[in-house]
Order: structure tokens, then C-alpha cells, then sequence
């Protein structure tokens, strides 16, 4: 009786994929995955000097991930308790994380001043990458797309900028400020040597700045290009059978996209974590 | 060849060649942090952690391809 009910199943299954191998698609359709990443004013706003206020997409984006961080921390604050709720659980595992995880485990000290800005650095990020998977009507013709906004270099470079200008003011703070770039370089280096690291570290200073900011963009940038890609050949594809495939592709790669956002997140918030630890406590 | 051949191509190549060291790289640290953490259970959370670090740092020079095969195609 199973058998037949299995046997059963499978050749309806079979009739399915054939049926929809056979009924021709709908019309062939252009689609631009580059077209997706394009920002227009959604308010039009006067340029001040060479800086335009417009608001677009990006900005929205980030208004939202502001205010979902806002709301998480008021409704948590007011409704905390001793046995934590599924929710309160999720944010303070979170929490612990950030905590224990990111400061506690890199930096050696300041770890008390440090710790809000690479916390909030860490959930804004995770945020912002999240609510690039949710759709949103902020595409073209106020249709549901997918857009996050570290998928923008200059937030990212804005993050970045942020790391990188906390790097120098921790080390000059704690240091003092001759003593923090003489410590570029070890002292006990014969004296062009010490010349030549203290070149070659300020350069590595510098590229901390690029490939903080293009990592986290361009990880982001990929897998929405990737998603829109698989969404695209949907359309290009005139069957139902390899946009069925193709959606089931598309499927995994955005749980494996929710896996990146957290890791993304994680990575820019243990990379602040080192370089600002490795400002305060030099080596040589 | 035409230019926009050429861009296409170029883009391609970059993307193709350049993720070759980065996937070697990965799947060296990887390999590397795993076998250590069978070795050593108790320290797993440290090896996880610069295990992290180490594949956001190597991960890096593959989005640099990318970042360049997209100026390729859309900038240049």
C-alpha cells in the first residue's frame, strides 16, 4: 500500500517537471542586475558645495536600520526580565558575543571605553546587512527589491573612516603622540631600516582603511548580485522547469546570504577590535 | 578585438584568476584550523575566532577582483 502511494507520488512528481518542461514560458524579459545597485533621489535636496543631500535608497536604508536598532533597544530596556523571554535571549546572546567574543577576546585594554563603539559598530552592520534581505518597495517604480545599504562603498568607507580615525586617536590618547609613531617602528632597527618600516607601516595603515570598507561592500555588493543574477535568468529562461531550479538556486543562496551577513558583521567588528587594541597596546 | 569584447573578456579573467589564490588560501586555513582544533578541543573558540579573522583578511584579495572586474565592466 506505501510502495504504491510512494510510486504514486513520483510519477505525478515526474508529470509535474514535465508538464512544466512543456507549457512554454512567459515572454522573454530584460533585466539589469547593475540597474538594481543605480541610486536615484527619492527627495530631491539643494547641493551643498559638492556634497548632494538627496535623499536616495541607501539613506532610507539606513534610517531603518537606525530606527530597527532604536525600537530593539527601547522594547528590550522596557521589558526586560530575570528569565529572559526567546527575544531578550536572541540580543543578549548577541550581546555576549560582542562582549566577550569580539572585545574580550582581542583587545588587552580600554576595553571598557572600546567596547560601545565596536558593539554598536557590530550590531549596525549586522542590521543594515539583514535588512538587505528583506524586500523592501524601494526598487524601481516603488516594486519590492532587494537593497541593503553596506552594499554602498561610501557607508562602508564611512564605517571604515570611523575604525580608522578611533585607531589613531586611542593610540595618540594613550601613548602620547611622538611616542605612538615612533612605535611604528621597532627601536632597536638600524636607522635607514627604521625609516623604511615606518613607510611601510604607515602604507599598511592606509590599506586597513581600503580593505575594511571594499571587503564588507563588495561581500554584500556579490551576494545581491548573485541573487539578482539567478532572479534574472528566471526571466530569461523561457520555461517554468529552469525557473523552478532556478528559484530553488536562488533559495540557497540567500540562507547562505543570511550566514555572510552575520559573518560580515562579525569580521568588521573583531577587525576594529584588533587594530584599535594594537593602537593602544604596541608592540615594539 | 573590440573594445567592449575586450572589457568582457578582461572582467572574466580577473575574476577567474584572481579568486584561484584566495579558494588555495581558504581551504589552507581552514584545513589547518580544523586539524588544530581536533588536536587541541579546549582552545576551539580561539582558533574560531582567528580562524575568522584569517577568511575575512584571505577573502579580501578575491573581493578585490571582484571589485575590479565590476570597474572593468561598468567604469572603465
Amino acid at each position: 500500500m506505501k510502495k504504491a502511494l510512494l510510486s504514486l507520488w513520483l510519477v505525478l512528481g515526474a508529470a509535474a517537471l514535465v508538464a512544466l518542461a512543456i507549457i512554454p514560458g512567459g515572454e522573454k524579459e530584460e533585466h539589469s542586475v547593475a540597474a538594481e545597485f543605480d541610486l536615484h533621489p527619492i527627495v530631491e535636496l539643494p547641493k551643498l558645495g559638492p556634497v548632494d543631500l538627496s535623499i536616495t535608497k541607501a539613506v532610507v536604508y539606513l534610517w531603518i536600520a537606525a530606527a530597527v536598532l532604536i525600537v530593539v533597544a527601547i522594547v528590550l530596556s522596557r521589558t526586560i526580565k530575570p528569565t529572559p523571554s526567546r527575544f531578550q535571549f536572541a540580543i543578549e546572546s548577541l550581546y555576549e558575543l560582542a562582549r566577550d567574543g569580539i572585545v574580550g577576546s582581542v583587545m588587552k585594554s580600554g576595553q571598557e571605553t572600546w567596547f560601545p563603539y565596536i558593539a554598536g559598530a557590530f550590531f549596525f552592520v549586522l542590521v543594515s546587512n539583514l535588512i538587505g534581505l528583506v524586500p523592501l518597495p524601494f526598487a524601481e517604480h516603488n516594486q519590492l527589491g532587494f537593497y541593503a545599504a553596506t552594499a554602498n562603498l561610501y557607508v562602508t568607507l564611512a564605517l571604515a573612516l570611523c575604525t580608522f580615525l578611533f585607531t589613531h586617536y586611542a593610540g595618540i590618547r594613550k601613548n602620547g603622540f611622538v611616542r605612538y609613531f615612533r612605535n611604528w617602528a621597532p627601536s632597536s632597527a638600524p636607522p635607514v631600516l627604521r625609516q623604511l618600516i615606518l613607510v611601510i607601516h604607515a602604507v599598511s595603515e592606509a590599506f586597513r582603511l581600503v580593505s575594511l570598507s571594499v571587503r564588507l561592500f563588495a561581500n554584500m555588493l556579490a551576494g545581491h548580485a548573485i541573487l539578482g543574477v539567478f532572479f534574472a535568468m528566471a526571466l530569461i529562461f523561457q520555461s517554468y522547469l529552469a525557473a523552478l531550479a532556478l528559484q530553488m538556486g536562488s533559495l540557497l543562496i540567500y540562507l547562505f546570504e543570511i550566514f555572510v551577513a552575520f559573518i560580515q558583521a562579525f569580521i568588521f567588528a573583531i577587525l576594529s577590535a584588533v587594530y584599535i587594541g594594537g593602537a593602544l597596546d604596541q608592540e615594539h | 578585438m573590440e573594445p567592449e569584447a575586450a572589457k568582457a573578456l578582461a572582467a572574466g579573467i580577473a575574476m577567474g584568476v584572481g579568486s584561484l589564490g584566495p579558494a588555495l588560501g581558504l581551504g589552507m586555513l581552514i584545513s589547518k584550523a580544523l586539524e588544530s582544533i581536533a588536536r587541541q578541543p579546549e582552545v576551539s573558540g580561539d582558533i574560531r575566532t582567528n580562524m575568522f579573522i584569517g577568511i575575512g583578511v584571505t577573502e579580501a584579495v578575491a573581493l578585490y577582483a571582484f571589485v575590479i572586474a565590476l570597474i572593468l565592466i561598468f567604469v572603465a
